[in-house]
């Protein structure tokens, strides 16, 4: 049972109504043919509410802020997604955000001991070198994809909280330095440099260029985390030194980069409504005709454009729901990566998880965005959790688990289980 | 759109908005609930000298003279990292982190030395007392 039942109670009782809300505008604003989808729609997302409260109280937590803030935005996701283009139930989706919140426990209970994860670091690295060998093996070299039947799974999404947990460092290991030639070397920290290489030379090879920022992200935020603290060399000569080398790569990739982002990042979409500008084009006349308080749920006309569940989503949402909802939908995803900031980890490594976990999810939802909104070239970033997608839902839910598994860590619970005794 | 329909878009925003605030209200009082924890099966201990109490709330502590040791001891006899603390099924060890002068818990010098209430630690000059954690109003 949970330590603030009042908090408890509260949080469960503000969580239903910020949905029942939702629903209510889905009622009297919505575009639908027939009542019974609306019902449909209402009854899943309560009942998945209800559920996912009772289902909590069987998990002792220090801390349920992050679960109550992860079911409050996959269930607006559910009533975004269940209106794209006129109400109707989203069954697939609905479906991937209970896989969601089923790998948010499993990255919780993986996560909680840092210890353990130390001791079994070389599964990290065994998962990410399969990972490597399915994309290389089952993927084709303009392709990202592996198809099942009817499904497909993008593997490159799964190296992502791989990568976080491989980039996490707690001082003792840091203190742990190998003598090679005249260098001190730290073999915790060359393999995050090994491995970005290797996910550079492979995100290359498969086209999936979009995905680097997000992997740089986890990388940079591992390194300046370690050049700050324990090793503390972090001297303006070092920093000037790492942005001067970004800087250099970030030109480098833009001067042989392939045709077609080339196309994209020198395009004029105004001038190309019809070709490669389209879907910005599109997104930012959904954008401004949306206005403030939107058009009403499943009224607008990007659900005609492709991926709008996905890759504009943040545009189709604007369009149906308002700039004023979308942005505070994006506050609210906000507000969870920065729980750690308010319940800050009782341990490095976990410090270092969280930090990842947060640079990667601030810049995908920065890449969908910007992109949408013709800031940044378009890059088909997913914004966690909101986009459609199993692999991106599965994977953002893990990583959230991992995220809440910092904010309670097992060292609590052992003793706890003693004292009784 | 017309009025209501507006209203509700707001009351919608609103809802949203309040339960966020809740939500972010309700982590800060998980906060003081989780550092109570903390407390409670880390034995609440700190670390005191003469002038300065440094509580132990995390589980890897470094103690050192550099300006990014989590307990700083400007003295030139501590090693920029002298030692280290770690907290493992609620025991507190010290580990000397390859100091030059050592680390003497009450008097015997240790690479590394499980602590107990009322220890003293020696880095370098400068005598720590590992002891419970003492409220302000006791002190």
């Amino acid at each position: 049972m949970t330590d603030n039942p009042i908090s408890y109670f509260f949080s469960c009782l503000f969580v239903l109504a910020a949905h029942i809300a939702m629903l209510a505008n889905v009622f009297i604003n919505g575009n639908y043919d027939s009542i019974t989808s609306v019902i449909v729609l209402s009854c899943a997302v309560l009942i998945l509410d209800i559920a996912y409260f009772v289902f909590m109280l069987f998990f002792r937590q220090s801390s349920y802020t992050i679960n109550f803030l992860l079911i409050l935005v996959l269930n607006m996701s559910v009533i975004f997604q269940s209106c794209f283009g006129g109400v109707y139930f989203s069954v697939k989706h609905y479906i991937t955000a209970i896989a969601a919140l089923a790998a948010c426990h499993a990255g919780y209970l993986l996560c909680r001991d840092y210890r353990w994860l130390q001791q079994h670091r070389t599964f990290v690295y065994i998962g990410i070198g399969i990972l490597f060998i399915a994309i290389l093996t089952l993927t084709g070299s303009r392709s990202m994809w592996i198809s099942i039947g009817s499904f497909s799974l993008q593997p490159s999404e799964f190296i992502k909280p791989l990568f976080v947990l491989a980039c996490a460092t707690s001082v003792f290991e840091q203190q742990k330095k190998h003598r090679i030639l005249c260098f001190n070397v730290v073999y915790e920290n060359l393999a995050p440099l090994a491995l970005i290489i290797l996910i550079c030379l492979l995100q290359w090879w498969c086209s999936d260029l979009g995905s680097l920022p997000t992997f740089a992200a986890i990388y940079i935020s591992g390194f300046l985390l370690r050049i700050c603290y324990p090793k503390a060399k972090f001297s303006k000569k070092t920093f000037i030194l790492a942005c001067v080398i970004l800087l250099a790569a970030a030109l480098a990739a833009m001067k042989f980069a392939p045709a077609y982002v080339q196309d994209r990042l020198h395009t004029d979409i105004w001038n190309n409504t019809d070709g490669s500008g389209y879907q910005q084009s599109q997104a930012l006349i959904g954008i401004a005709s949306g206005g403030w308080f939107g058009k009403g749920p499943g009224k607008g006309f990007l659900c005609n454009v492709f991926a709008h569940e996905n890759d504009i989503v943040f545009a189709t949402i604007c369009e149906e729901w308002g700039l004023l909802y979308s942005l505070m939908m994006i506050c609210v995803i906000l507000i969870m990566i920065a729980v750690p900031l308010i319940n800050p980890p009782r341990s490095y490594y976990h410090g270092t998880m969280a930090a990842g976990v947060c640079a990667a999810f601030t810049v995908q939802m920065a890449l969908n965005i910007f992109g949408s909104c013709n800031m940044i070239p378009f890059t088909g970033v997913t914004i966690p959790f909101i986009s459609a997608g199993g692999s991106s839902m599965m994977v953002s839910g893990f990583m959230i688990g991992m995220l809440n598994a910092s904010l309670t860590p097992t060292i609590i619970h052992r003793k706890q289980r003693r004292q009784p005794a | 759109m017309n009025t209501t329909n507006l209203m509700l878009c707001a009351v919608s925003a609103a809802a949203l908005d309040i339960c966020a605030l809740i939500l972010i209200l309700a982590a800060y009082v998980e906060r003081k609930t989780s550092t109570k924890k903390w407390r409670r099966s880390t034995g609440g201990m700190e670390l005191a000298e003469q002038n300065a109490v440094y509580p132990l709330d995390c589980d890897e502590i470094l103690i050192g003279r550099h300006a990014s040791a989590d307990i700083r001891l400007p003295d030139i006899s501590v090693s920029r990292y002298h030692a280290m603390l770690t907290i493992s099924d609620g025991l507190w060890v010290i580990t000397d982190i390859g100091s030059k002068s050592g680390v003497f818990v009450n008097g015997n010098l240790v690479q590394r030395a499980i602590l107990r209430e009322n220890d003293v630690i020696k880095v370098g000059t400068r005598r720590l007392v590992f002891r419970k954690r003492r409220d302000k109003r006791d002190r």
